[in-house]
């Protein structure tokens, strides 16, 4: 039976069961093409695997010390979780900066985000965990023995500070993107309910915005997982620098980065179905 | 001009310009206590303009303004007190024509969100005021439902008890049914006139001019910014004495009454 004879014609009469055959139709066409799509996934999967196998590729050295690397996943979620957490207060900041009609406040935020987006994510690291004791050490034989001190930061905690500013940066634009986008009338209305300016930001405009730009937010998360990769430079015991550790001391570097990269991939996998749930419960609202 | 002393509004020489545009030129008015007052005129004439001035949702660039006791003289450089503004607002409710409903909150969320939030009610309180004037719009069943689930004149009439759950000393309407399908208008002007009934300070923009005839205590007309005409109904309607309002009626009652 296809699908063109069972359609339904302008004839005023319609048989109703009609309607449920073309939805069970609609939904097997979907199977089908969802089974597909999986079964290449299996099939590229399958072909690397293969391939990796005759090129001498090693998976018991894998299973070996799977283990040591995998004790880096919480070490890469911490950081992540830490940096996204500061770079959304820092965005919200920014964001507001930006729009505000202080000049000092839209200077200081314009600012930030065009040095930082300027400038490269590992230099920002460098700076901050290699840079920034040399002028502690200058501040301290200049008197200034305490704050002199607290620029010498650990390598996590400059791995946190370097991530949660560059990410706050680029986050800025995505907040300001998002509470434009809120249209003027809620402002207005609020306004004129008696609503501050703060008020309004806090209670109508962003509670919208922010459902907006979700999924933003939630691509940010997913890329920060993998920049964090960079901290391993300053010897922070994350996902790639224990697996850079056993790759390098027995040259095995293809086993122990696959596994790095499986490592982030499934990361990154589990954060974004973590963004679509949240993203459909913010959704509540606005369900007809 | 009709002035008196009790006046519950009064505006003197009030103007505003968008850059170059002088849009209000020199508005001088007072509303009295229970008046309803219509302003009609083309679109374009300023008549938003004058009503956002009055709870500065736009700043007016001269002029004074006068509520309940509160008021604010401004002239172009002068810093305005945002606590003289505010005490003006809640004299103030404003309806919108596009109902500016909070999406993320429910019907009643919406009503109570200035009780809760600017008049720290608490959520008892705020809540059982919030349901009288759900009631008295007609829509208390419609309480947990979210804007996106209600029809335009649904949303309308929530936005208006939204307003009237502050109890404002005056209601500010501007064309409040021009975003409507044409039946769900009436029921919008029920709920405003059953307030005007009540006695209802109100200021209203509208093109419904057999509404206006029915509730208005007076019309007035404004065309390019200036007030060119009021009076009472019957006379603005049957005998308007300028030209210009004249014009507009008939240009007006006879071609389609949408702006
Ligand atoms: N925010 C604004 N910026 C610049 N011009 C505006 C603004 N708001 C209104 N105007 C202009 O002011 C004039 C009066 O507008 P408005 O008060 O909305 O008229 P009405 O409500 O009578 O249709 C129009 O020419 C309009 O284009
Ligand atoms: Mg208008």
């Amino acid at each position: 039976m296809s699908v063109e004879t069972q359609f339904p014609s302008d004839e005023p009469d319609i048989d109703p069961s009609m309607g449920e055959a073309l939805q069970a139709h609609k939904n097997k066409v979907r199977l089908i093409h969802t089974a597909k799509i999986a079964s290449v996934w299996i099939a590229l999967v399958l072909i690397l695997s293969i391939g990796l196998l005759q090129l001498r590729f090693d998976p018991g050295y894998v299973g070996e010390h799977y283990g040591f690397v995998m004790q880096g996943v919480l070490t890469t979620l911490g950081l992540s979780v830490a940096s996204i957490a500061i770079a959304t207060i820092l965005a919200l900041l920014g964001a507001l900066g930006r729009l505000s009609h202080n000049s000092i406040a839209q200077g200081l935020a314009g600012f930030y985000v065009s040095l930082v987006r300027g400038t490269p994510l590992l230099i920002q690291i460098y700076i901050i965990y290699l840079g920034l004791p040399q002028i502690g050490t200058q501040l301290q034989s200049l008197g200034f023995a305490h704050l002199g001190k607290t620029l010498t930061l650990t390598a996590i905690q400059s791995g946190i500070l370097a991530l949660s500013l560059n990410y706050g940066a680029y986050m800025t634009e995505i907040f300001r993107a998002g509470i434009q986008s809120i249209s003027h009338g809620q402002r207005e209305a609020a306004i004129s309910l008696g609503l501050t300016e703060w008020q309004t930001m806090r209670r109508v405009i962003l509670p919208q915005a922010i459902r907006i730009i979700i999924p933003d937010i939630g691509n940010q998360f997913i890329a920060m997982q993998k920049d964090s990769a960079l901290v391993s430079v300053m010897g922070v015991w994350e996902i790639t620098y224990r697996a850079n550790r056993f790759g390098r001391k027995d040259s095995k570097f293809m086993e122990m980065f696959i596994l790095a990269a499986a490592l982030y991939w499934i990361l990154t996998i589990v954060s974004s179905w973590i963004e679509e749930r949240l993203e459909k419960r913010l959704a509540h609202a606005y369900e007809r | 001009m009709l002035m008196n002393d009790n006046a519950i509004i009064h505006v003197e020489n009030l103007h505003k310009w968008f850059g170059k545009l002088h849009v209000l030129k020199g508005v001088s008015f007072s509303v009295s206590p229970k008046e309803v007052m219509v302003l009609i005129g083309r679109s374009g004439s300023g008549k938003s303009t004058l009503l956002r001035c009055l709870n500065f949702l736009e700043e007016p660039t001269a002029g004074t303004i006068s509520v309940a006791g509160d008021s604010i003289t401004t002239a172009p450089g002068v810093k305005l007190d945002p606590k003289k503004i505010l005490a003006i607002r809640l004299k103030m409710g404003m309806v919108f024509q596009e109902f500016n409903l909070f999406p993320h909150m429910t019907a009643l969320g919406n009503v109570i969100e200035g009780l809760v939030t600017v008049k720290k009610m608490s959520q008892d309180e705020a809540i059982a005021m919030g349901e009288k004037y759900l009631s008295k719009v007609g829509l208390f069943e419609k309480r947990d439902v979210f804007p996106i689930r209600l029809s335009g004149g649904q949303k309308q009439r929530i936005a208006i008890a939204r307003s009237l759950a502050m109890e404002p000393q005056v209601m500010l309407f501007d064309e409040p049914t021009s975003a409507l399908d044409p039946e769900l208008i009436g029921e919008v002007l029920d709920v405003m006139k059953q307030l005007a009934y009540e006695g209802t300070t109100m200021m209203i923009v509208t093109h419904e001019m057999s509404f206006a005839n029915d509730v208005a205590d007076r019309i007035i007309y404004v065309d390019h910014g200036e007030i060119v005409e009021q009076g009472e109904p019957e006379k603005i309607f049957n005998h308007p004495s300028d030209d210009r309002t004249r014009v507009f009626l008939r240009t007006f009652l006879h071609t389609d009454q949408s702006d």
